[in-house]
């Protein structure tokens, strides 16, 4: 689902940005990226380290084993240079306009209300970007490396720091609504 | 700031009708039914019932309901065959035939053709449908995920499923396909998903693929062939729809049919728009980026192109030219012409002559300033300079928006006052180009555009037009757009839905907003008429909000939580006080 593919004349500027532009330049199948080491907070963590860390690329589905991403950390929480670097590759992967600007919600659902479909623990949120998810979100596993990714993590998981709105107030001017 | 109320009078009102004016195909068949997505081939949406009219529309009620169980965008309209009505939801794409001869309306059936889940994050647009065809014993319609499935009137049986689009390069299809001399004309959606957009026509016994026509592309491919001829110097020579883009950039040029279809059985044509070209960001493709944001003229039988016209050459603000074509015949300069009106996002209202593709007149209907105009020599707009997206320029207030003068809301034609009744938008917006990648199966935009009220503060407005002059009649303004098609009918009484969630009935002649009636949900579906087996007529709408008017990219419907009835930020901060998510059938009688 996620091959990525340079048509010639139609990119539009690629945006060289860390290692993006090798990610976009050829197609690529079913390339595991390296199993990120254990232990330090500098390093994503992971249980166990001998197995490909997601062995798969298919779409999780009801029914399946529940993700093991519960138990990952992201190396980069809250470091504000990661953060900003994320925003940029939200809108260079194309984030950006499935998930509206500032992740507000468009085609595929908001990631700033605070409210997680799949979870918002750091490997939970890893998770979903990596393998996709049934109603549409890509596996961008084959495609984005994992430090760009735990990146794309932080910056998502900043957008709702600290929100969940569940009132919406209609009698005043303005309505703060949930998810903003 | 924004009169919330609906604003009933208008001084631009001045009842007129145009004489001579008329449908170029009325409907076959008893004019109690409703068997395709307009009621015709001419796409009028006109009925000639008329037990309602504007003396005894006042005492409309609610007849009975049906929930669809489906809480996502209801565009489209149901259909009525032989005392049946068959009604498809938004996805899962579920199809219900209601026998409306029993008290309570059972159901006859349901059937739920298998449907990827995959293509619910893969439209731009929400996952609506636009609607079945009825022909010969059998249902037509479309699956998001890119099927197109024939469905036995009988007993739900599905007939046929013929997969036609690619899912992974984020091809869905959300179109109301008809059926033109045993054929199934289909079309795909996409276009902001850098796909290469085309037309089909499917074999309806069989569902067997009898030709397929992509609108970008060599001239093999896009059949352009000995019967194209170009009205237009500038579209003369072989491969347009290659020589207008640079390199294979037309390969991810979008162009898709989305829209409606019109069919000229005495021409044999029929007529379908296409979509933007891909990306919005235009830096990367200098050119007219042909045939993209396009009306084209195919043979039914074979798909050639017969001609083909683009309102917005090298579209860089996102008008698509999908809305539906009207076909009628019009006198214009002492003579009657066989024209095909057309309502494009662009905010002009083309007069076309259906049989050539020449432009007879081409005015602006809603607030614009992108274009000074078209120049009748070469059917091009005469661009404001200061409107012109360009890398790096920060532009503001662009009339139309990215939503159009008007979007898939289809309008209707009266014969009895040769009037076009049209739903349409009054939305600005900024312009900032970005850089865009094509990642395939991904949005390919590089624009943010986000959308304010237009002049006067309004954001909507439902109008009559005369097609032969060029000229607005009358109008009732709106706090919202107006994204509900328009029903016209023999009573003199016009219909159309408000996002806010009312169904009104507007006198045909004056304007006069005779009725209304706030039902479950914002209405994006287009009202339809049939007669029931007790002799009544009946009007039916859908009730239930959603559709483009609140995803696409400045979008902020976060959409899949029902709960979240949240629209568009910038531009319709205050619909969710007005509404809430809905999937429901109100069905009217006196
Ligand atoms: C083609 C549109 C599309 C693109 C591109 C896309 N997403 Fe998604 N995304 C979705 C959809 C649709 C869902 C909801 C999936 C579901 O519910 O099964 C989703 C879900 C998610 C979730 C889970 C949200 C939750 O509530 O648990 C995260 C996190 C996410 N996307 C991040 C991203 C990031 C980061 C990118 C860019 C690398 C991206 N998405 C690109 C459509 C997209």
């Amino acid at each position: 689902m996620t091959t990525i593919e340079r048509i010639a004349g139609a990119g539009v500027g690629l945006v060289a940005l860390l290692a993006l532009g090798e990610a976009c330049r050829e197609s690529r199948a079913a390339e595991v990226p390296q199993a990120p080491t254990q232990s330090s907070s500098a390093q994503p963590a992971r249980a166990d380290s001998a197995a490909p860390f997601v062995a798969h690329l298919e779409h999780i589905r009801p029914g399946q084993a529940p993700p093991r991403g519960t138990t990952m950390r992201n190396p980069y929480a809250g470091n504000a240079q990661a953060i900003a670097t994320g925003a940029k590759l939200f809108v260079s992967y194309n984030c950006v306009d499935c998930h509206g600007a500032d992740g507000s919600g468009a085609m595929g659902p908001s990631l700033a209300d605070g409210r997680w479909h799949f979870g918002g623990a750091d490997g939970e949120v890893f998770e979903s970007i990596y393998q996709g998810r049934p109603d549409g979100m890509p596996a961008w596993g084959s495609a984005i490396a994992p430090n760009q990714i735990w990146m794309l993590v932080a910056y998502v998981q900043s957008l709702s720091a600290g929100k969940n709105v569940s009132v919406e107030n209609f009698s005043g001017k303005t309505v703060e609504r949930t998810g903003h | 700031m924004l009169a919330l109320a609906t604003a009933c009078s208008n001084p631009e009102r001045s009842p007129t009708t145009v004489p001579g004016a008329r449908i170029a195909v009325p409907r076959d068949g008893p004019a109690g039914e409703w068997s395709m997505p307009a009621g015709d081939y001419s796409n009028s949406r006109y009925s000639e019932l008329d037990q309602i009219t504007a003396e005894n529309v006042k005492g409309l009620h609610v007849a009975w309901a049906f929930s669809t169980g489906v809480l996502r965008g209801h565009e489209g309209a149901p259909l009525v065959v032989n005392n049946t009505m068959y009604l498809v939801t938004p996805y899962p794409n579920v199809s219900y035939a209601l026998d409306l001869t029993q008290e309570g309306q059972p159901l006859k059936w349901k059937t739920r053709p298998e449907n990827a889940q995959a293509a619910t994050g893969l439209a731009c647009c929400d996952v609506v449908n636009r609607g079945a065809t009825y022909y010969d014993g059998r249902i037509y319609y479309n699956l998001l995920d890119g099927h197109t499935v024939a469905v036995n009137a009988s007993d739900g049986t599905v007939a046929w499923r013929t997969a036609m689009g690619d899912l992974s390069h984020g091809e869905t299809i959300t179109m109301a396909p008809i059926v033109a001399r045993g054929k199934v004309i289909v079309g795909s959606s996409g276009g902001e998903m850098g796909v290469r957009g085309w037309i089909a026509a499917l074999d309806a016994k069989t569902g067997k693929q009898l030709w397929r026509a992509y609108n970008v592309g060599p001239d093999a491919d896009i059949k352009a062939g000995a019967r194209y001829t170009a009205f237009y110097p500038q579209n003369r020579g072989p491969n347009q729809g290659t020589s207008s883009w640079p390199g294979e950039s037309w390969k991810v040029g979008g162009a898709t049919v989305w829209g409606w279809i019109s069919y000229d059985p005495a021409l044999n044509l029929i007529y379908h728009g296409t979509s933007n070209p891909g990306p919005w960001n235009g830096v990367g493709r200098p050119g007219d980026n042909k045939w993209s944001a396009a009306i084209i003229a195919r043979d039914a039988d074979s798909g050639e192109i017969v001609w083909a016209f683009q309102p917005t050459p090298h579209d860089l603000w996102d008008y698509d030219a999908v809305n539906e074509n009207i076909l009628v015949d019009l006198p214009l300069g002492g003579t009657t012409r066989k024209a095909l009106v057309h309502f494009d996002r662009n905010g002009f209202a083309y007069t076309i002559d259906r049989a050539t593709g020449e432009v007879i007149l081409a005015k602006a209907y809603v607030p614009m300033n992108w274009s000074t105009g078209v120049d009748l020599k070469t059917g091009r707009p005469v661009l404001a300079p200061d409107k012109v997206p360009a890398p790096g320029k920060k532009l503001s207030q662009i009339c139309p928006s990215l939503e159009g003068g008007k979007n898939q809301q289809p309008a209707a034609f009266s014969p009895r006052t040769g009037l076009f009744y049209v739903p349409t938008n009054n939305l600005c917006m900024d312009f900032e180009t970005r850089d865009v990648s094509y990642i395939a199966g991904t949005p390919y935009i590089g624009a943010n555009a986000p959308e304010v009220a237009g002049p006067g503060g309004y954001r909507g407005e439902f109008i009559a037009w005369d097609a032969t002059t060029g000229r607005k009649l009358w109008g009732v303004k709106e706090p919202f757009p107006v994204w509900s098609g328009a029903l016209a009918t023999k009573g003199d009484v016009v219909f159309y839905g408000t996002l806010d969630g009312w169904l009104k009935a507007v006198n045909a002649r004056t304007g006069d907003v005779l009725w209304k009636f706030k039902v479950g949900s914002g209405v994006v579906g287009n009202p339809m008429t049939y007669l029931g087996p007790d002799g009544k007529q009946y009007v039916a709408v859908y009730a239930g909000i959603g559709g483009d008017m609140g995803l696409l990219i400045a979008g902020d419907v976060a959409a899949n939580l029902p709960y979240d009835v949240r629209e568009r930020g910038s531009t319709l901060p205050d619909l969710a006080r007005w509404t809430s998510w809905g999937g429901e059938l109100f069905v009217f009688a006196l």
